[in-house]
């Protein structure tokens, strides 16, 4: 993909005053609030579909999280469903093997029943949802340290390269069941009882990471990670520790990658390697195209993105059965060929005021002759 | 935002008043809808497409007999299906959706023991009961499932009497047990990892000898890695499982690089269809098969497994051989049938309680549920493909043609 768009845009924003990001305007709460009341009043309004809600959640987080490293900082990651899987697995080794013998339990042939008491459950998904998140932040910190040699193409086939090898290197550890998987501990009140406390945890972080990133791209960092999407070379010699910040951000995005993992898991019931836990090719692409449909590299962008993604994604599947992959290649070609910039992107360059983004005129009449002239080459 | 925020209601509200009307049609019958996530797209597609016509050659047979009668009262069944792409990872997600949104309350299994074993949690959850008939990894029977049953033999059963075939074999032509080498490739998921646990107890108690023991690749299109070394190594017996795509799969390259194995046992040929694909280069394959149109089973809804075998085909077109497949998921149909009418009631917890006191006679074969759910009154047997015809080889109860050693491709 061409930078050039997003350079145009990102011209734009850089044009406005470094206080935009900060400022929280009345829109901004009322933003807030709506979602925030939805995101609390949606299982009680809408009890039946607290399931699909709460996969809404992660699904922003995903997108979220792939933007950070993808859109903010310009390092296209094909891999981060790596750090989804190797939380979950984290997650669900750890509430096994608090208890029992993992070998055991995960056995297909002899194997037999594990009864966790209704302590043993709710200290197993605890322990086991923060041993995900650090887990996979130090996987994040070790793998960082060897692909982020690799640029452009070759960072998206690296660790594209990683995510599909994991699947298959998990499939074969038997000791976590191999390709058999491992059923999840069962949750020990009602149905919708469980479907609450895992929508419960979706909504919260979900919400956490937003406020996190919304936090850090606020701070020097954030400043950081732009500069070195913008040019790396520029901002190494001022003096930025490259390797380091787009090592952080990495673990940042495997931090709360791996508890979305862990949830997951949870919520599906039952884990595999390949399908579930290392579904490159359903949510390891799917993270990038809701990034890119709502706009990469802004902060709504991937919500937003998500959110439609969703949305179009779970209808179609109920109601045009069979066309539900032509449905949503139309809309991932679409996106590409006519909103690089995606929805969010293409509302800033149209509406800057809306985004209290302040619009340098002659800088906008010199972008615009870029692209113009990008085009035309 | 905000505006999306109204798009997500307003998208969610009309979703639930299209969903909402779908079971609504006035009859003289009333409707009971069992509910499937099945495969109809993906790796598992082929024998998703299977069990579903299976599924509904039953539903289709009840309702013609009558529908189900309870209390007086009399009602046709109906099935709603999901698309699970043979995934695990879509499964819970799609039975909360038929139990929650749907408000199914009887299920009918997936396709595959992965996507059963993501659907066991969910339904023990919200104590919905479910009879599978195409998940069949002793990992499901395990875990205390008390919501789950199952039609068919566990599936370490599957390639075991090829082994104790080969076994035989050799002893009759006075070779050492230790001198018989076996080439396995497995897929590696629950379903194939069960067989490979069966077919590896049945290898060490007959002491023959591994020689080679691979997975298949995770989309199941290519074993001629495998096959490399086979020519190599000329193994005494080969077993394969990979489901239909894995079949296919073996069919084809086996007979693309002149494979001479004199033993070769590969599961779910029929519902590969490779007697069709690959002519006589698949002659004398054995297959194992929950169920043989030539068997002796007889019920009361489709008569003798062989006029099941007729009908299917006359209902169905380009069935050259009825998969087991097809007729397995019809027999689930009738177990929920008489489930319904032993329970006498539509209450999940009778109806779970009658399920689990099955026993009858159908044209599947017997059907008796073990306290873990599967079905412990009916065998599997190995069929050989003899001249483009599936013969029963094995166990000599039910035998009607003798084993063909060494097999000879055509």
């Amino acid at each position: 993909m061409t930078t050039d768009t997003t350079t145009a845009s990102l011209a734009v924003r850089e044009a406005a005053s470094g206080t935009a990001r900060r400022r929280i305007t009345r829109n901004d709460v009322m933003m807030y609030a709506a979602i925030l009341v939805f995101g609390i009043v949606a299982p009680i309004i809408f009890p039946n579909y607290t399931y699909q809600i709460a996969v809404l959640w992660l699904m922003v987080l995903f997108a979220q999280t792939w933007d950070l490293v993808g859109g903010q900082m310009g390092y296209n990651s094909l891999g981060n469903i790596f750090f989804f899987g190797a939380g979950m697995y984290i997650c669900t080794v750890t509430q096994i093997g608090l208890f029992t013998d993992v070998g055991a339990y995960t056995s297909s042939s002899d194997g037999g029943q594990f009864e966790f008491s209704t302590e043993q459950y709710y200290i197993g998904v605890a322990v086991g949802l923060v041993l995900a998140a650090i887990g996979a932040s130090v996987l994040a910190v070790m793998l960082g340290w060897i692909v982020f040699g690799l640029r452009g193409p070759y960072f998206a086939i690296g660790t594209l390269g990683i995510a599909l090898g994991a699947g298959e290197l998990v499939g074969a550890w038997e000791w976590v069941g191999g390709g058999g998987g491992i059923p999840i501990p069962v949750y020990p009140g009602s149905g919708d009882g469980k479907a609450f406390f895992y929508y419960a945890l979706c909504f919260g972080t979900a919400v956490a990471t937003f406020a996190f990133l919304k936090w850090l791209y606020s701070t020097r960092f954030g400043l950081a990670i732009n500069a070195i999407r913008d040019d790396e070379e520029k901002a190494e010699a001022m003096g930025i520790h490259t390797l380091r910040h787009k090592t952080v951000a990495w673990a940042i995005s495997a931090f709360f990658l791996g508890i979305a993992g862990g949830l997951f898991g949870n919520m599906t019931g039952f884990i595999e390697p390949l399908e579930v836990a290392f579904p490159v090719i359903t949510f390891g692409i799917f993270m990038v195209a809701m990034a890119l449909l709502g706009g990469k590299g802004t902060m709504w962008g991937p919500v937003l993105g998500a959110v439609l993604f969703h949305i179009i994604k779970e209808t179609t599947w109920t109601y045009f059965l069979g066309w539900q992959w032509v449905a949503l290649g139309v809309i991932i070609i679409l996106n590409i060929m006519f909103f690089q910039q995606g929805i969010v992107g293409w509302m800033q360059e149209k509406w800057p005021d809306l985004f209290g983004i302040e619009v340098d005129r002659s800088l906008v009449a010199d972008t615009a002759d870029d692209r113009a002239r990008g085009r035309g080459v | 935002m905000v505006i999306s925020n109204r798009f997500v209601l307003a998208a969610v509200a009309a979703v639930a008043a299209i969903a909402a009307p779908s079971i609504a049609f006035a009859a003289p019958c009333g409707t009971i809808t069992l509910g499937s996530a099945i495969s109809f797209t993906g790796k598992y597609s082929t024998n998703g497409i299977h069990a579903k016509n299976g599924y509904d050659i039953a539903v289709k047979r009840v309702n013609e007999m009558g529908g189900v009668k309870i209390g007086g009262k009399c009602y046709n069944l109906a099935v709603k299906y999901y698309d699970d792409e043979s995934t695990p990872a879509r499964t819970a997600q799609l039975l909360e959706r038929l139990i929650k949104q749907d408000g199914i309350k009887y299920m009918l299994g997936p396709y595959s023991s992965a996507t059963t074993k993501a659907a066991a949690p969910v339904i023990e959850k919200y104590k919905i009961p479910m009879v599978e008939a195409e998940g069949a990894s002793r990992s499901l029977f395990n875990k205390g499932y008390k919501y789950l049953f199952c039609v068919i033999s566990t599936s370490e059963q599957y390639l075991a009497s090829s082994i104790a075939l080969a076994a035989e074999i050799a002893k009759k032509m006075g070779k050492k047990p230790g001198d018989v080498k076996v080439a396995m490739a497995f897929e590696n998921d629950p379903f194939s990892l069960d067989v490979r646990a069966g077919v590896i107890d049945d290898i060490k108690k007959h002491g023959l000898k591994i020689v080679i023991d691979d997975k298949l690749p995770r989309d199941l299109s290519d074993m001629s890695a495998t096959l490399t070394k086979v020519r190599a190594l000329k193994p005494d017996l080969l077993l394969i499982s990979g489901h239909s795509k894995g079949a296919a799969t073996a069919g084809r390259q086996i007979a693309e690089m002149k494979i001479d194995t004199p033993m070769i046992a590969l599961t779910h040929c029929e519902a590969a269809k490779i007697v069709k694909k690959y002519g006589g280069a698949v002659n004398g394959f054995l297959c194992p098969t929950q169920w043989a149109e030539t068997l002796s089973y007889k019920g009361k809804y489709f008569g003798t497994a062989a006029e099941y075998d007729k009908l299917f085909k006359a209902t169905y077109d380009g069935y050259k051989n009825v998969p087991y497949q097809a007729a397995q998921a019809s027999a689930a149909v009738l177990v929920w049938k008489e489930g319904f009418e032993a329970a006498g009631s539509l209450d999940t917890e009778k109806v779970r309680d009658a399920l689990a006191a099955t026993k009858m006679q159908t044209f599947y074969g017997n059907i008796k549920f073990s306290k873990a759910g599967n079905n412990i009154a009916k065998p599997m047997v190995l069929r050989q493909i003899q001249d483009g015809k599936f013969n029963v080889v094995a166990p000599a109860k039910w035998a009607s043609h003798k084993v063909v050693y060494p097999r000879m491709a055509k």
